[in-house]
């Protein structure tokens, strides 16, 4: 009776690199009329962690908004906080939640923070990864982007990219970052924000919010076509493509594909998502790994199309494409790549 | 008021978790639901759901729900005086039974009223089933799913209890004549009646609730039993295969050291399971803890309990006033309109709202969701009260309030 995603919170985590205005974007979507039940989870409470204008009481660990959101210091780790919210949500304790947003430090890798979601049961049970949105500087990105890893693997485990203080860097250096960043993932579509300023439909509501599998959803979710193609790209590290078969695979096939990927080359698949053509169901399988780690699969309800073809996007550092493809027809999960 | 992290403060705050309200009534301002509730589908394709009320001025009430967004009161009756209270009925095809209960005994009506209900709009009374007597306050409980037989907990002209809280007992009642229902067979407790052979069952030494059945429930895939839950004597399972003469198989007694007042016995069918449920029926959580249990019934005479249904903290819920515990659960009756499952429980909890759990693995239950209102306006106790549900075979839930909210139609999930 229960959809196995609706009855989800959706968890939005807020990425980006240092001083590209992950606060300064939070302040903005509190303000928002419809963004009133919401918890933050931050990672202190500095003086610009929230503005005290919107502060109503507080204590340790926790501040209540005058719009009726909660924001929440990590203490520990993730996953203390999360269960902690929860339990204290059906307790009463606190304010009736529908969404969590997450914002990171700048250094931090999202990886770890999407994984929390997926290896904890009782995580996995009652929250869901909306989206990864990363935020990129235009003013240092580029630089950044060049010099240090954790920008690097930010941009590309990002669902959507907000490029911020494009007013101040000029129309030149933010093409260029733009350029970059849509190399990194082209699937991740990019918008400009000044001042925090973006519509919010771009950044929530783009993971699969139920089973019903309505084509819009899960293409904004699997992202924007690889229009650019991968064959621009053999500078780059990271590599973003997307694969896909036209007939069906069995599970048993998909999943040590899967496997072998993940023993041989785990940490360079840093992302993973899609859905498969399972021989035998009539749903598509939605599937969705980060490195190591992958979330338990979740049936939609029906195809969303006649397109049946299972359509999986892959983003690795140094994993070519035609790797990943052979591995699928090597294993015998598929007899041609298309 | 110092605000609070939570921010309406607890009783007015509606807390929620996979269900979301789809439309609320407050049935023209008589929003106090007792025990009864189901669902008819009318000739002409209507949805009606009956509600008994929790007390007088009303009688009952019906609710055309074919539209859930927006329901509406088409029939409302009254009592005949303020010393009497329906509190339970039920719906087969176009009849309806309700129940008669008075404050005192004595008093009348008490017993059982039979309805046309083919216009919902316009209740034909057909027949009334005399209870009273003057040791009996008439009737507390239906269960009517067969169009044939009432499994009635009442008391009687003849029964005279040897404890007075031990007013009512068992009676199945023949209606397939509605307009001459007559009784053809009874069972009572042990030494609850005076001139039997055993001692008065122990009292209960801090919350006398007595010995009587409350709910009992017959299902048509196993007509050779009734399951009955009498209160302070816990579950009882009888063969009823000679409705003559129903006899016990077994009787599972948890209380002491639990604080009594067994409500319900609802088998699981299929599974070899019972779901026993308790009532609260004291307020700030005096009589806590007031409990769902999973009860391993493989062997009848030998009734185990294996979980019990995942509560939120007790403390926190009883600071919201009124009652905590369990109640009511959606009883799985047959029907057109009826939800049915052997993992799906759903119940309500006084100020703890109606909550879904799975009980696909016995030994551990889960909570899946749960719908708290906040406090409705005018509510004597300060919190929400929620007292009976249904679910139907859409599951959607339809819960009420005991004294003032009315009805609560959600959505599981949506």
């Amino acid at each position: 009776m229960l959809d196995a995603l609706s009855r989800k919170f959706p968890v939005s985590v807020v990425t980006g690199f240092l001083g590209s205005g992950k606060t300064t974007l939070i302040n903005k979507l509190l303000k928002r009329p419809d963004m009133n039940r919401v918890a933050v989870i931050v990672n202190e409470f500095g003086e610009q962690a929230i503005d005290n204008d919107l502060v109503e009481v507080s204590s340790e660990q926790m501040m209540l908004l005058n719009n009726g959101c909660l924001c929440c210091v990590l203490r520990g780790d993730l996953q203390e906080t999360l269960r902690d919210l929860f339990v204290k949500r059906r307790n009463g304790d606190i304010i009736d939640f529908t969404r969590v947003i997450i914002e990171t430090t700048g250094l931090a890798d999202p990886a770890p923070v999407m994984q929390t979601l997926m290896t904890d049961d009782m995580l996995a049970e009652h929250y869901r990864l909306d989206c990864v949105v990363t935020l990129a500087d235009a003013v240092n990105g580029l630089e950044q982007l060049g010099t240090m890893q954790e920008p690097v693997k930010q941009a590309a485990l990002a669902d959507r990219i907000v490029i911020t203080k494009s007013d101040l860097a000029g129309e030149e250096a933010t093409a260029k970052l733009e350029e970059k960043l849509r190399a990194l993932n082209p699937q991740a579509p990019i918008k400009r924000a000044v001042n925090g300023e973006i519509d919010l439909a771009f950044l929530i509501d783009v993971g699969l919010r139920d089973m019903k599998g309505k084509l819009e959803d899960i293409q904004r979710w699997i992202g924007e076509p690889d229009e650019h193609g991968d064959h621009h790209r053999h500078d780059e590290k990271v590599k973003s493509f997307c694969l896909r078969f036209a007939e069906p695979m069995t599970w048993q096939a998909f999943s040590q594909t899967m496997e072998v990927l993940s023993a041989l080359r785990g940490s360079d698949m840093l992302r993973v998502k899609g859905l498969v053509n399972v021989a035998g169901h009539p749903g598509p399988m939605v599937v969705q790994g980060v490195q190591h780690l992958f979330h338990p699969p979740v049936e939609l309800a029906a195809w969303p199309s006649d397109d049946r073809s299972t359509r999986i996007v892959f983003i690795t550092r140094d994993i070519p494409r035609d790797t990943v493809a052979n591995l699928f027809t090597a294993i015998g999960a598929v007899t041609a790549t298309a | 008021m110092k605000p609070t992290l939570s921010p309406q403060g607890q009783a007015a705050q509606t807390i929620s978790r996979n269900m979301k309200l789809i439309s609320h009534n407050e049935l023209a301002g008589f929003g106090g639901i007792g025990e009864g509730i189901n669902m008819q589908v009318t000739k002409d394709g209507r949805r009606i759901l009956w509600l008994a009320h929790e007390s007088a001025p009303k009688n009952f009430t019906a609710v055309d729900v074919s539209d859930v967004k927006n329901p509406k009161v088409i029939c409302q009756t009254d009592l005949p005086h303020e010393r009497v209270r329906s509190n339970s009925l039920d719906v087969v095809g176009d009849i309806m039974v309700v129940a008669y209960q008075t404050k005192k005994v004595g008093d009348k009506p008490a017993g059982m009223d039979i309805f046309d209900i083919s216009t919902p709009e316009k209740p034909k009374l057909i027949s009334h089933f005399d209870a009273s007597g003057p040791h009996s306050r008439g009737a507390h409980c239906v269960w009517f799913v067969d169009g044939e037989y009432v499994h009635l907990t009442s008391g009687s002209g003849d029964f005279e209890p040897t404890h007075e809280n031990d007013f009512q007992f068992y009676r199945i009642i023949d209606v397939r004549n509605p307009s001459k229902p007559v009784e053809v067979g009874r069972w009572h407790y042990p030494g609850t009646h005076k001139g039997d052979k055993e001692a008065p069952p122990p009292r209960h030494p801090r919350f006398d609730g007595g010995y009587r059945p409350h709910n009992v429930n017959v299902f048509p895939e196993r007509p050779d039993r009734a399951y009955v839950a009498y209160l302070d004597g816990g579950a009882v399972i009888l063969d009823i295969s000679d409705k003559s003469n129903p006899k016990m198989i077994t009787n599972w007694r948890y209380s002491p050291p639990y604080n009594g007042f067994c409500h319900t016995v609802m088998p699981l069918l299929g599974r070899d399971l019972l779901l026993v449920t308790d009532e609260c029926t004291k307020d700030d959580g005096i009589d806590w803890p007031k409990l769902g249990w999973v009860v391993n019934a493989s062997v009848e005479t030998n009734l185990v309990p294996m979980s019990t249904l995942p509560m939120p903290p007790a403390e926190n819920f009883i600071k919201r006033g009124g009652r905590f515990g369990a109640h009511n659960i959606h009883e799985n009756l047959p029907g057109p309109a009826s939800y049915r499952s052997n993992t799906l429980v759903v119940g309500t909890f006084f100020n703890g709202g109606v909550r879904a759990f799975d009980t696909s693995n016995p030994y551990q239950p889960q909570e899946i969701a749960y719908y708290v209102p906040g406090a409705p306006k005018l509510s004597p106790k300060g919190s929400i009260q929620l007292n009976d549900v249904w679910v139907d075979e859409n599951g959607l839930v339809y819960t009420v309030d005991r004294f003032a909210g009315g009805l609560y139609i959600i959505e599981m999930s949506a």
